[in-house]
């Protein structure tokens, strides 16, 4: 059951739900993240060391290069992408159909409640078409 | 949405289950952008499937197995490897044969094979006002800021794009996104390719995905500088298009861009790029390259000026990157010949970071791809250098061509030097 729910803009369709991954850092997908392991390996990323495989990435921005898709879909194909993304505005194009190759559901500028009420470690469930976030438990 | 009725008829399936996929993820596009509709396009750049990427041969295998043919003139983002002659660069019979795959999915697409980051020196020139998608940035800010067509800096979709000759009308599109964000001042004044390719970066750097309005370059750049110009931005910012007054469309010479933010880039920014990727040693290099992004047949033929009756230096190789087409032309202009005698290697395709050197890669493990080992790699443009450190992750040695040349016939480094201005 849900404990908690915000609203955002739906994005990329589709529904995953993951423990939330938090950065206050734009991150790179082509540079900042190792694509074998899930890893992100960018320094200048807050969260360098951390694995995104099946977490539900909360991210200020993307960055970088137009390479971003084929490595976020380069993820996909070794199973060490993240089960969503949760951004505070909207992302390059590249990385928008990334997303939509990849089927990872993407959710833009959630309300202002979300930012104070989320903590890292919650399990949210994203919901990429209606763009509803729903905490599931603690 | 407003989708035209061929659009609906398309995402309907009446025209094959490929047309429908790509009508389908374009619409998603267009919606997460509040796209009001589609506009035609008239050309794309699209993705070559690129064998150091597991998956990703078979990605473009399976949309041309699944019927797709391009609609509009589609040219072929740079691969993996050189496809006619792997082995000379040292890479392995699996990447070589597993990328030749993906140039028959091409053919079979009608895509012309071009294989290439610059297409537009191998004759793929949209005009003014021109939709257009395309995979590669360097050829989004040329298309924007040179030619005058309209482009995002777009990924695997420019494929779809191609396919349907249809794109959602957001970001560079728009008439309204068009328009500059920032004032840049040049004092220097930069001459030739890796001294633009410098001024690009250090523009790029400073007003990141902005859409900068160039005031103070003395003389109209010639196209060759002008490509290294929107490379270097769209390397260290995500630039997609400058606007350089008078040269432009339609921007005249009065254009203006009072009141916005104001950036200055004096020879001290300039040779700061320089100095950021001087990291490896003089003596110690172990390869040369020109030709980032994809000579054009301009820059072969100073190239070949610059070579002629010379060596390249024992223990070092020098390679000229360009596209088929170009090599093709400078063939047919007696410019081969010198080149190769020089020593020179002349590769097509690819290029340093985009081949088996790149240890970021994720290969299909089966293949055996190894990077190898590299000391230093000496190079004539910033967006080269750039991604060396970040994917070949060797220290690199960054000056002009002419002196690029020189290093590799001495064996040693011969740094540029610093202009007044």
């Amino acid at each position: 059951m849900a404990e908690t729910s915000w609203q955002a803009r739906g994005v990329v369709r589709g529904v995953a739900d993951g423990a939330a991954l938090v950065s206050q850092t734009a991150l790179s997908f082509l540079g900042d993240l190792d694509i074998r392991s899930g890893r992100v390996v960018g320094r200048s990323s807050d969260l360098c060391g951390e694995c995104v495989a099946g977490r539900v990435l909360v991210l200020p921005a993307s960055r970088g290069s137009a390479g971003a898709w084929r490595f976020l879909y380069q993820l996909k194909m070794h199973d060490t992408h993240p089960a969503a993304l949760i951004l505070r505005e909207m992302p390059d194009p590249s990385v928008t159909q990334g997303a939509i190759l990849a089927e990872v559901p993407v959710v833009v500028a959630p309300e202002g409640t979300f930012w104070t009420n989320m903590r890292g470690g919650d399990i949210l469930r994203v919901d990429g078409s209606s763009g509803r976030i729903e905490r599931c438990q603690r | 949405m407003q989708l035209s009725e061929r659009d609906q008829t398309l995402l309907d399936g009446a025209a094959g289950e490929a047309a429908q996929q790509a009508m389908s993820a374009l619409v998603q596009l267009g919606e997460a952008y509040d796209a009001p509709d589609m506009v035609d396009i008239g050309y794309a750049h699209v993705h070559a499937g690129m064998a150091l990427y597991k998956g990703d041969v078979e990605l473009i295998e399976a949309t041309a197995q699944q019927g797709a043919r391009m609609v509009v003139p589609a040219s072929t983002n740079i691969a993996n490897a050189d496809m006619g002659d792997w082995q000379g660069i040292g890479a392995p019979e699996t990447l070589g044969r597993l990328q030749k795959r993906a140039e028959a999915a091409h053919r079979r697409m009608g895509s012309a094979t071009s294989f290439t980051c610059t297409p537009y020196w191998a004759g793929h020139w949209p005009t003014w006002n021109m939709h257009i998608a395309s995979i590669e940035s360097g050829v989004t800010v040329f298309a924007n800021s040179v030619l005058g067509a309209r482009s995002n800096r777009d990924g695997y979709f420019a494929v779809y794009a191609g396919m349907t000759g249809r794109y959602p009308r957001f970001g560079l599109h728009l008439d309204r996104n068009r328009q500059p964000t920032h004032r840049v001042t040049v004092s220097a004044q930069p001459r030739g390719t890796a001294e633009f390719t410098a001024l690009g970066y250090a523009v790029g750097t400073a007003v990141g995905s902005g859409v900068p309005l160039i005031q103070g370059i003395r003389r109209r750049p010639s196209l060759d500088e002008l490509d290294a110009l929107g490379v270097g931005m769209a390397t260290s910012g995500g630039v997609a298009m400058f606007i350089l007054p008078g040269a432009t469309p339609p921007f005249g010479e009065d254009a203006d861009a009072p009141g916005l933010p104001e950036i200055e880039i004096a020879e001290a920014e300039i040779a700061g790029v320089f100095d950021t990727f001087c990291t490896g040693g003089e003596a110690g290099f172990d390869l040369v390259h020109l030709g980032c992004p994809h000579a054009s047949f301009e820059e072969m033929k100073y190239y070949a000026e610059l070579l002629a009756g010379r060596r390249v230096a024992p223990g070092v190789e020098l390679w000229i990157t360009t596209s088929r087409a170009v090599r093709q032309t400078a063939r047919e202009a007696g410019l081969l010949a010198p080149l190769l005698a020089s020593g020179a290697r002349v590769v097509t395709d690819t290029c340093p970071i985009s081949c088996h050197f790149a240890c970021t890669c994720s290969p299909d493990p089966a293949l055996g791809v190894t990077p190898p080992t590299l000391r230093t790699i000496l190079v004539d443009s910033a967006k080269q250098a750039h991604y060396v450190r970040d994917m070949i992750q060797c220290p690199t040695l960054f000056t002009t061509s002419e002196l690029a040349v020189e290093s590799a016939v001495t064996g040693r480094f011969v740094p540029r030097s610093r202009r007044n201005g």
